[in-house]
């Protein structure tokens, strides 16, 4: 089903170089060009093979090098199910990564895009109202980026003051405070392999 | 002041008399407002008691608990899980348990599964059993409320004899379930069963023909087809509009392949397709289909063990999947991202509440004030699961 829907979107959407990914375990998914994913999803919605005619989810996946955004479509009529995905560069926080806003195919994007901005941090062009839609619209930073850290106050409250903090008796605080020396920074950092393979030793038996 | 210059500007003419123009008052609903069932708080922009647009604020229960599952290991997710929709925390579990399970290729045992679907159905008839009662009481029927929380307190108390807990169970486990059911407890859900089907009939009955509810419902809060389809509504919402559309049938999981049950889908009986009664209706008859799945469970369940064979340590191999269930508010959609470590990479919620706040906007203008609180009743949302 997936190269069907790939071939159709080579052909159809010239340039947006349609991929399957695929996969021994678990889906499989359609990778494209990020600057084609307003046609492409025009294209999947209008088709009278596929009609994707709803938008589940928008969502984004932060890794070392590279947004990988997702987009996944299923189809009522046609019973269908479709992971779609596009890369972006990671960009800061003055540069957020860019990618076209999908609002004017699918209602559902509107409230999608705004979290996957307030999450991730992604500049939807062409949304009519891009604001924070979970966090407090006047938060700083995007809590789920790998790299995240607390704000220290916000409002003149303090975050995670220290005597609420109870992230002792959890996994994950151990490995933060030996890795960052601070409990207060919760946020998961780039996974170190020496680290993991020590931890699992410890919980092993 | 003087008032000359402004004279035009502050009054208008209507039919033929000059009256004073009246401005649109900002009204905040909420956060803290028994008719938002939670911590909603919608901005409402009304010209007299006309909505001419109403705005939701989320967030107030925001836990990112997107963030949190990736600190944590596989099992220790589903006590997170739980806190989503806490109304229907064994739906929220059992969505979970599935995606990682399909993931790691465990079996699970076939008594599992009948538990499984046990329990997701009566979590499904106390979860409707809430927004019935609750819905009641925001069109000001405070009866409903007594009747349907004693049938809840039914099944809560099986549950926390199951579970050792009345809302947040952690009772679906990735292999299995955590605890064997007794046959006691089967007989007991027998007769729940039979007592609850005739008291439903009865509800339905002083509440669902009420004229006074018909008028408060019937053409109210109006979702039609292509609206629910393009906001992508789900569950009870989309069925409320004409689609038939459930994942525990055409996406089937568990073992609901080998059940019967019929997907109830509103026609417009007392109003137009897709209008607040619609929505109450397709959730009373889906606790009859329920109630028909639960049957089916009693006489099928077999013996034998609750739990798979599930590593120790559980390393979910890399990969990704997108695992739908059908919950008693819409699609909960886990999208699981495994690098083959012990922790998710990244775990995706699609919450069915959170798209369907989406579509207060798109149905709001128009509507009276009270009747935004009927057309917010009828989506019947968490606020658990649409802040995560």
């Amino acid at each position: 089903m997936h190269n069907l829907i790939a071939d159709y979107l080579n052909k159809v959407v010239s340039g947006c170089s349609a991929k399957v990914n695929e996969v021994s375990i678990g889906d499989k998914s359609i990778t494209i060009d990020s600057s084609f994913v307003l046609e492409v999803c025009r294209a999947l919605k209008t088709s009278s093979e596929f009609e994707f005619n709803v938008l589940q989810v928008i969502t984004g996946t932060d890794y070392p090098d590279r947004i990988e955004i997702s987009y996944i479509l299923a189809s009522f009529t046609k019973n269908l199910e479709l992971i779609l995905k596009a890369n972006l560069p990671r960009g800061d926080k003055s540069n957020l990564p860019k990618i076209n806003s999908v609002v004017s195919v699918w209602s559902a994007a509107n409230f999608q895009e705004r979290e996957t901005y307030d999450m991730i941090g992604v500049d939807f062009l062409g949304h009519p109202d891009l604001r924070r839609i979970l966090c407090p619209y006047d938060w700083d930073g995007h809590p789920l980026r790998r790299d995240y850290v607390v704000q220290e106050k916000y409002l003149d409250m303090v975050v995670n003051p220290p005597e609420k903090n109870n992230t002792d008796d959890q996994l994950f605080g151990k490995r933060l405070k030996e890795q960052l020396g601070d409990p207060k920074k919760v946020s998961a950092s780039w996974k170190d392999s020496s680290a993991s393979e020590e931890s699992e030793a410890k919980d092993g038996e | 002041m003087s008032s000359h210059t402004n004279t035009n500007e502050n009054k208008i003419i209507l039919g033929d008399q000059e009256v004073l123009k009246s401005d649109l008052l900002t009204l905040n609903m909420g956060p803290q407002h028994p008719a938002t069932h939670g911590v909603l708080r919608v901005e409402i922009k009304t010209d007299s008691e006309i909505v001419v647009d109403a705005i939701p604020h989320l967030g107030y229960l925001h836990r990112c608990f997107e963030k949190h599952a990736e600190n944590v290991d596989y099992r220790g997710v589903i006590p997170f899980v739980d806190r989503m929709d806490y109304l229907a925390a064994m739906s929220m579990e059992w969505g979970y348990a599935l995606a990682v399970e399909k993931m790691l290729g465990t079996e699970v045992p076939k008594r599992a599964e009948y538990i499984r679907i046990l329990v997701a159905e009566l979590q499904r008839i106390a979860s409707h059993l809430v927004f019935f009662g609750t819905y009641g009481i925001d069109l000001g029927a405070f009866t409903v409320f007594l009747y349907c929380f004693e049938d809840r307190e039914e099944i809560l108390r099986l549950f926390e004899e199951l579970s050792g807990a009345r809302m947040l169970y952690n009772y679906i486990w990735i292999g299995g379930v955590w605890n064997d059911i007794t046959d006691d407890q089967l007989a007991r859900v027998a007769k729940f069963v039979d007592r609850f089907e005739g008291e439903l009939h009865k509800y339905n009955n002083l509440v669902g023909e009420n004229k006074i509810f018909i008028g408060r419902t019937a053409n109210v809060g109006i979702i039609t087809r292509e609206q629910a389809l393009d906001y992508g509504a789900t569950g009870p919402v989309l069925r409320g509009s004409g689609v038939k559309n459930d994942l525990r049938k055409d996406r089937t999981y568990g073992m609901y392949d080998k059940f019967e049950f019929d997907i109830p889908v509103g026609s417009g009986e007392k109003g137009t397709t897709g209008d607040c009664w619609d929505r109450y209706n397709v959730r009373i008859r889906e606790m009859f289909e329920s109630v028909k799945i639960i049957r089916q469970v009693l006489a099928g369940i077999e013996e034998g063990p609750v739990m798979g064979k599930v590593p120790k340590i559980i390393k979910v191999p890399a990969g990704e999947i997108y695992m739908r269930t059908e919950c008693p508010r819409g699609e909960l959609g886990y999208h699981l991202i495994s690098d083959g470590g012990k922790t998710p990479y990244r775990l995706k919620v699609k919450s069915s509440c959170f798209t369907h706040v989406s579509l207060l906007p798109a149905i709001a203008p128009g509507q009276m004030v009270a009747d935004l609180v009927a057309s917010i009743g009828s989506i019947d949302i968490v606020l658990g699961e649409v802040d995560r």
